[in-house]
């Protein structure tokens, strides 16, 4: 879907810059996961069955992911809803996989811009420390407005420019049936993904048991359906 | 509820609003407890003013659960609990609030949530799926705001012994548990839904990949995350698809 009309583009910036602010800043209501990103740029679109492809797959990549604190971690939403313009409108078997790869280059590159946010707001909390030390509700607030701000402006920015790179991509994507195999090279390193991390959050314990169980159900399932 | 109550909550929504490395949710802690605090304004305006001040100070936790810490941190300025009392409740908040959340929500209920949608997807559930798990999900998580912070209020310097008492460490355990259930569930649903049209050639790359995927976890443990290996996996694959004739 290279020929986006100015309408969509604006919806799904607003989209994207929503689900990058949903990562840390506001409202942390689950949104900036790959599968509700995707879905919500597939309802926009006009193409939810891509979009919920594109969410599942990249979902098994950010499984891994606990975005605890001051670490650093991904950026999924605004690189999650590009993806899903960039494999929609033709073959999602011979796209999803370079979807997911260009969803997790620009998720990498939102994780360093999540780092340069925090640098930024500590320069500001610098600049408001005769305020604060006062104890002032305004300056409080002031310095509170603006930490949403930038991380508004960093979430749209992404998204902008992760649309526009999406768009210019799309027309030159690769096809054919050998491009499959990327894609099941794609779901092969989602699922490790997802696996590693499962097995390592799970320990010894009760929650390795029921993984192990979860997953022997779910591997029967699939081989009957 | 009162008007400041909810404004509060409002802002707990965005308590990581300003988050730095200086005073980490510092800020956003002050932004929230300045609805709180107004009462105190004119009843003790030198009290206010060093309350102020406090409420800005570093502050770290699991963003749910800061309602807890802001709650009990303004009922001791009501309180007149002495000031270095407040502060070392307030350091004393920070590692357990944090682990105690990220066991619950980041590690047990949102891997569950996301295991449900997946699952719900993979059986042609699409949107309503997304939908359901969105409301349960956020249900839950607004309760526990509204919870914690009025815990918070209602037990003061005496937090400590509320949270110990209450549901939260006994579901931060479990969660878990159930988290590693639901991802077990899913995993195999969602690879089988991703390659289902595809031959076996496609499940051959797709098995090859994720055992080269778990080979590198054990051997290289944290040096290789979910995304460097996803970058190199596919890239590879994208550069001998392309020599393919």
């Amino acid at each position: 879907m290279s020929g986006l009309s100015g309408m969509t583009f604006a919806l799904l910036c607003a989209w994207g810059a929503l689900t990058g602010m949903d990562l840390v800043t506001f409202p942390q209501a689950l949104l900036s996961r790959p599968l509700i990103a995707c879905a919500g740029a597939g309802v926009i679109l006009g193409d939810v069955a891509t979009g919920l492809r594109v969410g599942v797959l990249l979902e098994l990549f950010a499984l891994d992911v606990l975005p605890v604190g001051a670490s650093r971690y991904p950026d999924y939403g605004p690189g999650a809803v590009a993806a899903v313009v960039l494999a929609s409108g033709g073959p999602w078997v011979e796209h999803l996989g370079i979807a997911a790869l260009f969803a997790l280059g620009l998720a990498v590159v939102g994780g360093w811009s999540l780092l340069w946010i925090r640098r930024v707001n500590g320069r500001m909390i610098q600049q408001a420390a005769a305020g604060l030390a006062a104890g002032d509700p305004g300056t409080i607030a002031r310095v509170q407005h603006r930490g949403l701000a930038g991380d508004l402006i960093r979430s749209l920015g992404l998204t902008a420019i992760a649309l526009l790179l999406a768009q210019a991509l799309h027309p030159v994507l690769p096809g054919g049936p050998r491009f499959a195999l990327v894609t099941a090279a794609a779901v092969g390193a989602g699922v490790a993904a997802a696996a590693g991390g499962a097995i390592r959050a799970a320990g010894r314990g009760a929650r390795l048991r029921w993984l192990v169980v979860g997953t022997g159900i779910g591997l029967i399932a699939a081989v009957l359906t | 509820m009162t008007s400041g109550f909810l404004r509060a909550l409002w802002r707990l929504c965005s308590v990581q609003g300003a988050w730095n490395y200086e005073r980490m949710t510092g800020v956003g802690m002050g932004h929230a407890a300045e609805p709180l605090l107004e009462d105190l304004k004119s009843a003790d305006p030198a009290r206010h003013a060093e309350a102020s001040v406090r409420s800005a100070e570093y502050f770290n936790s699991h963003p749910y659960l800061a309602g807890l810490a802001l709650g009990a941190l303004v009922r001791a300025e009501y309180d007149l609990i002495p000031g270095a009392q407040i502060s070392r409740l307030r350091a004393a908040l920070t590692s357990p609030l944090g682990a105690l959340g990220d066991r619950l929500f980041w590690a047990g209920v949102v891997p569950t949530a996301i295991g449900l949608a997946i699952m719900g997807v993979v059986a042609g559930y699409g949107l309503w799926t997304i939908a359901v798990v969105l409301l349960l999900y956020n249900g839950l998580r607004i309760a526990t705001g509204v919870w914690a912070l009025r815990t918070g209020l209602a037990s003061g310097a005496r937090v400590g012994a509320a949270i110990g008492e209450s549901w939260l460490p006994g579901a931060a355990n479990q969660a878990g548990v159930v988290a590693g259930l639901f991802v077990g569930l899913a995993l195999p649903l969602a690879a089988d839904w991703l390659l289902d049209p595809q031959g076996l050639a496609a499940v051959g790359v797709a098995v090859v990949t994720l055992l080269a995927g778990l080979g590198a976890a054990w051997r290289l443990g944290p040096r290789i995350t979910a995304v460097k290996f996803g970058l190199i996996a596919i890239g590879l694959a994208l550069i001998l698809a392309w020599g393919l004739p």
